[in-house]
């Protein structure tokens, strides 16, 4: 095993990752991926509709804000802000509010959701911000016209419009949400990935449970790709005809 | 005010690291993983973008097979098999730096791959037609009309791919590389009182880096144009995306959501 020479010298042994209490590790990494996605999916959809919001609004502070957040977020690695929440913003909170949460024994799975959902929302609030100027003048006219409060012109006319427009690009920003859950072993949520190194680092032989990992990612990516296009399909707005109609 | 200077006395290290082992870290390292592997995997890109068009299945399939997988999997993971697996098969020991110079490289030739086959097709088909059409040879037609054009289009997509790249080196911080964030880490954890002030540093040398770059993406998509890559949709045909730009007399692309 320490001697390394020559070509493929590596036994593999699936039944490692399938022992106890590897087995366990990875079972958990695999609910504490989907969990660190589908949670951060959904605060980044939210967070990332309200910045859009605000960038296309008329109030100029809050275009100013909003600007400011996307420009801080994107132009900073995902990375950086998971360590950020797990180390810096415990320390950053008045009241011993940062011991309890450092004792928390959860807290690197809520670090992990808060820094995902940070640098996710901001590419989410950009693609939505793109779909809304597509989206032509008459509709907001429309809502007016009906007598809808500025609330219930985005609620029922603006933002379903905007999701059902960015589609595909959403879908796809969702894939990479999921890849970077990965990116949570650096603060030692136990993720899968983490599940994987743990194992690599307790038994030196990390290949099987890697392969493991890495066809549960290529996969559920996949599914997801799968599902955004057959969404596309049955939501699919007909751009031509309003550029038509516009021309 | 010295106090507060005192903080960032480790500018240096964060900047190009120590030299002690003779290699650069810091933001100089992420910059060297970064264009290194952009330059390595271009013409891997431009091979399986252009492949990916093939009319022949087997060299399409595969170049769809590689493209899809390297695209649903986590950096980490193309890490970790550069790391882990790769000396047992090449049988020798590979230096840190060269295996993550070898997954980002991977990792950007997909990517690159998507980029360019957006391109090739955001050029009119007539284009090509007319190449054809005076004699050139495909390969002539593809060489000196159809990817000098896709190139122009395709620049503001490698300068944000870039940028999406650089951000990503800081992944190879797991595997222990001294890069900029894994100097903020070291100094943040040698000197407790010195933590705000390198995450600081890696902040700012990550923003100015990447603000200034995407800058200059957003500058070129105003002068040249940008086609959606996020948007397009793999079964999309040809005939669909020659709708999208339409060349004005002033070379300008007209988008036409626009």
């Amino acid at each position: 095993m320490t001697e390394i020479s020559g070509f493929l010298k590596y036994e593999f042994d699936w039944s490692i990752p399938f022992r106890e209490p590897y087995l366990q590790m990875m079972i958990t990494g695999v609910k504490i991926t989907l969990l660190l996605f589908v949670v951060t999916s959904i605060t980044s959809l939210i967070l990332g509709t309200i910045i859009a919001i605000m960038r296309i609004s008329r109030i100029k502070i809050l275009r100013i804000l909003g600007t400011l957040y996307v420009e801080i977020f994107r132009n900073i690695p995902g990375l950086f802000w998971l360590l950020f929440f797990y180390f810096v913003f415990p320390s950053l909170l008045p009241f011993g509010l940062g011991e309890r949460l450092n004792a928390y024994i959860y807290y690197p799975v809520v670090a992990g959701i808060i820094g995902l959902t940070v640098d996710n929302a901001s590419y989410v609030s950009d693609i939505l911000r793109s779909g809304r100027l597509t989206i032509p003048h008459g509709q907001r006219e429309a809502a007016i016209s009906t007598g809808l409060n500025r609330v219930q012109q985005y609620l029922y006319v603006l933002l379903p419009q905007m999701y059902r427009a960015t589609l595909p690009p959403l879908g796809t920003r969702m894939v990479h949400n999921f890849k970077n859950t990965s990116l949570c072993m650096a603060i030692t949520a136990p993720e899968l990935t983490w599940a994987t190194q743990q194992i690599e680092s307790l038994t030196f032989r990390g290949v099987e449970a890697t392969a493991i990992a890495t066809v549960f990612y290529v996969v559920l990516s996949l599914l997801m790709f799968a599902t955004v296009i057959m969404l596309e399909k049955k939501l699919k707005i007909d751009i031509t005809s309003i550029t038509r109609s516009r021309a | 005010m010295k106090g507060l200077l005192s903080q960032f006395e480790n500018w240096d290290f964060y900047l190009y690291g120590s030299f002690t082992g003779g290699e650069p870290g810091g933001l100089l390292l992420n910059i060297i993983l970064a264009v290194l592997s952009l330059s390595m995997s271009f013409i891997f890109g431009v091979l399986l973008g252009y492949s990916r068009l093939s009319s022949r299945r087997y060299v399409r399939y595969p170049c769809i097979a590689y493209i899809e997988f390297v695209r649903s999997t986590p950096l980490i993971m193309i890490i970790f098999w550069s790391y882990f697996f790769l000396p047992y098969l090449i049988g020798k020991d590979i230096p840190i730096f060269w295996s993550a110079v070898i997954s980002l490289c991977i990792y950007a030739a997909a990517y690159q791959a998507e980029i360019v086959r957006a391109g090739i097709l955001a050029v009119p088909g007539g284009q090509l037609e007319a190449a054809l059409s005076t004699g050139m040879s495909r390969y002539q037609g593809l060489r000196y009309v159809v990817l000098p054009q896709a190139f122009r289009m395709m620049l503001p997509s490698f300068v944000s791919f870039f940028v999406s790249l650089f951000k990503d080196t800081s992944t190879t911080y797991i595997i222990g590389l001294i890069e900029l964030t894994q100097t903020g880490v070291i100094i943040s954890q040698r000197e407790p009182d010195k933590m705000y002030a390198a995450y600081l540093s890696m902040a700012i040398g990550y923003f100015v880096v990447c603000f200034s770059l995407s800058r200059l993406a957003r500058r070129l998509e105003k002068r040249i144009g940008v086609f959606d890559l996020e948007s397009y949709r793999p079964e999309a045909t040809r005939d669909e995306f020659m709708l999208l730009p339409k060349r004005k007399k002033g070379g300008e692309v007209n988008l036409a959501t626009e």
